[in-house]
């Protein structure tokens, strides 16, 4: 550890320093233009090549997103308008995300479907995507970058049309607790503002509120924990994916004929509820849809804009395409309802995405 | 501290050893101990395996996004190394990269003027979060591994708390020049790489930097040597902390946005990093330069799995198996090496 040789090469070092910074200074800085893809502006006829990015798996939800856009891809792809599904599928975080989106980008995909990790943290890679010269759709959740549309369902509408009916249950005055998803998470925040608004107006009051992440298990441990604390509740708020569990925790009680409780579209609870109403003729419920089918909604919307279409100045909202809200499952329609579905595994959520005609009407 | 700088450049002869001349001459051109043989071998062939599955890799795109992809991971990876060349580790860092990624976007709500004031504050919030587990793992006594585990909620939460969700914006002029390159071609995350590493180069001359070497290489032997063990223990986490603030503003640079999740999932790739980089993880063995080309490995990895074609539900497995091959490759060829005694001296 002789002190001078260690003085020498600290000197090296400070020079590399110093020479990187005058590099650095000296060298006019530039932004690489857009590589000479084939992905240029405007209309072409194809076949497309298109990404998907999907960042969460392991939900049965995201499962039945991808598998139906396959099958519609590969009617697409029969008559010749595509070419190739690029699919990006992993539980990662933003970062990871990018990598997905960077990875799509350097596969020369004309276009990418994208169900995003944040509403805002992908920005930069969707410009990065766009100045290649890509269509980017988000779907699921809507995103702020201007280089994105967004192919959604109206999240506090979704949330409003079961909160409506739970507040003409438990009437004005009413007591009810609420079973949300993530907190923070947009989509919750988006369907609990439009729940709370609900509630609101109708004079039902909230004594409680926690969250499941949208998992039924949990759903079922949160409902049992704020029921016990809030025995004499008139009824539940709980969003989709955990509505079977939060009626296993009021069952467990033996309260199901007492507190009024939102279900949800998929046919593990649509059986408990066909079960219910043999049971009990004044059993009521009901299931909004939220259709993991929005990815193929999506695909005929982004191979419309890959062939150069052009969006109707009223089909969008700023940046967002609103789908058209699935029918809602009532006790009116059950039987009808629960027959088209009854086969299916439980975790099958009731389905529907806008036909290729639906999707032609938005385009000039 | 494995052999010595035979391997700086990925070309440089393996076979006999080199002439003690060339030797020398490496030695002082770089003073570098880049990476082992082993990490240099494992480059040149993701390199090349890379450049022949993707088919524009060297374009001027594809070099600015991979290299924006590596920055982060490169840089906590080195965060992690000098911790772990101290003899600890760190579980926190991805959260202390998170955290500071959340500070700084908050401070500079995509405005220019405040981007000083906003990295300063995001690298300080790195800092003390390091040394916060710096005291409690020499001050306290805790296991690092446990200690870091519980102070990871800490910094986690603490993230939430600054940034409930998903918004802030990081100024333009951050993530523009992130994506500059200079001299035509060279992508700015690139530099900023050699920036790292010349910087652990400083430090590594410095004689906190042998400290490390010797505390991680026992401890007890440092402490009768008049060491300040506690000191440098402390002053690695520290350090440690402020290197994995600056990941949180690449990460920030990168995606231009903040998320209060941003990195989180950093902090086992970069013990992977460094591993594969030659880094011994019960300390005193190792650096940094081979951390970052660790580092850059396993991006590109990670990018080879999907340009093979491997289907989506097929990536995770394979990704897995190769980073065990690679891993047990870095340790089969560093474990020769490693043989001297960790700190007796003399600057390599």
């Amino acid at each position: 550890m002789g002190s001078i040789p260690q003085w020498r090469t600290r000197r090296h070092a400070f020079g590399a320093l110093a020479a990187a910074g005058v590099v650095l200074a000296a060298t006019a800085c530039s932004t690489p233009e857009a590589g000479g893809g084939d992905g240029g502006e405007g209309a072409s006829d194809g076949p497309f090549t298109i990404g998907v990015s999907n960042g969460f798996i392991g939900s049965e939800w995201r499962e039945q997103m991808l598998s139906v856009l396959e099958d519609a891809f590969a009617e697409y792809e029969s008559e010749g308008v595509v070419d190739e599904l690029v699919v990006e599928s992993a539980d990662v975080d933003v970062n990871g995300q990018i990598q997905q989106i960077r990875n799509l980008i350097r596969s020369d995909v004309d276009a990418i479907i994208v169900n995003p990790n944040s509403p805002t943290a992908l920005d930069e890679v969707f410009a990065e995507a766009a100045d290649q010269g890509i269509q980017i759709v988000a779907i699921d959740q809507a995103v702020e970058s201007e280089h994105v549309t967004n192919v959604v369902i109206d999240q506090a509408e979704w949330a409003s049309i079961s909160a409506e009916w739970l507040a003409e249950e438990v009437g004005e005055g009413g007591e009810i607790i609420a079973v949300n998803g993530i907190d923070g998470h947009p989509a919750n925040e988006d369907r609990w503002s439009g729940a709370q608004q609900v509630f609101e107006e109708a004079g039902v009051e909230v004594v409680a509120n926690d969250f499941a992440e949208w998992d039924q298990s949990q759903g079922q441990t949160v409902t049992r924990d704020l029921l016990s604390s809030n025995p004499d509740v008139d009824g539940i708020f709980v969003q989709d994916g955990m509505a079977l569990g939060a009626m296993q925790a009021l069952q467990a009680e033996g309260l199901e004929d007492e507190v009024a409780i939102t279900g949800e579209a998929r046919v593990g609870y649509m059986k408990e509820w066909d079960q219910l109403r043999q049971d009990n003729e004044d059993f009521s419920s009901i299931g909004v849809p939220n259709p993991p089918s929005v990815s193929v909604s999506a695909l005929h919307v982004v191979v419309r804009m890959l062939q150069g279409q052009e969006f109707r100045s009223d089909a969008l909202d700023g940046n967002t395409l609103y789908l058209p809200m699935p029918e809602t499952v009532t006790d009116e329609n059950f039987d009808e309802r629960f027959a088209e579905v009854e086969d299916e595994p439980d975790a099958y959520a009731v389905d529907h995405s806008i036909t290729p005609e639906e999707a032609d009407s938005y385009f000039q | 501290m494995t052999t010595p700088s035979r391997t700086e450049a990925p070309g440089a002869a393996a076979g006999a050893p080199p002439p003690p001349l060339l030797l020398r001459a490496g030695r002082s051109a770089l003073s570098a101990r880049m990476p082992t043989l082993a990490v240099a071998a494992l480059l040149v062939v993701t390199v090349a395996a890379s450049a022949v599955l993707q088919p524009n890799f060297f374009s001027a795109y594809s070099m600015t996004a991979s290299f924006a992809t590596f920055l982060p991971l490169a840089t906590i990876a080195a965060a992690q190394t000098i911790i772990v060349l101290a003899g600890g580790i760190d579980l926190s860092l991805g959260t202390i990269v998170t955290l500071a990624a959340a500070v700084s976007v908050v401070l500079m709500d995509g405005d220019d003027a405040r981007l000083p004031l906003a990295l300063a504050a995001g690298l300080a919030t790195g800092a003390a979060c390091g040394l916060v587990n710096g005291l409690v793992v020499a001050g306290l006594r805790l296991q690092p591994i446990v200690a870091t585990f519980a102070t990871s909620s800490v910094f986690g939460g603490a993230a939430l708390l600054v940034l409930p969700q998903p918004g802030g914006e990081a100024s333009p002029a951050l993530t523009e020049t992130f994506r500059m390159v200079v001299a035509l071609y060279v992508p700015v995350p690139a530099v900023l790489l050699v920036l790292l590493w010349a910087a652990w180069r400083l430090l590594r001359r410095h004689r906190f930097g042998q400290y490390l070497y010797a505390v991680g290489g026992g401890a007890d032997a440092a402490y009768t040597s008049a060491v300040p063990v506690s000191a440098v223990r402390v002053f690695s986490y520290t350090a440690g902390g402020l290197v994995a603030a600056l990941a949180g503003v690449a990460l920030l640079a990168d995606s231009g946005a903040g998320d209060p999740t941003l990195g989180t999932e950093l902090t086992l790739g970069s013990i992977a990093a460094l591993v594969i980089g030659g880094t011994r993880l019960r300390g005193g063995v190792g650096g940094v330069g081979g951390a970052l080309v660790g580092a850059v490995v396993l991006s590109l990895i990670q990018g080879l799995v999907f340009f093979a074609g491997v289907p989506t539900d097929a990536r995770e497995f394979v990704y897995g198996c190769i980073i065990i091959a690679a891993i047990a490759l870095a340790g089969l060829l560093t474990a020769r090496g490693a043989r001297r005694p960790a700190h007796a001296g003399g600057p390599r």
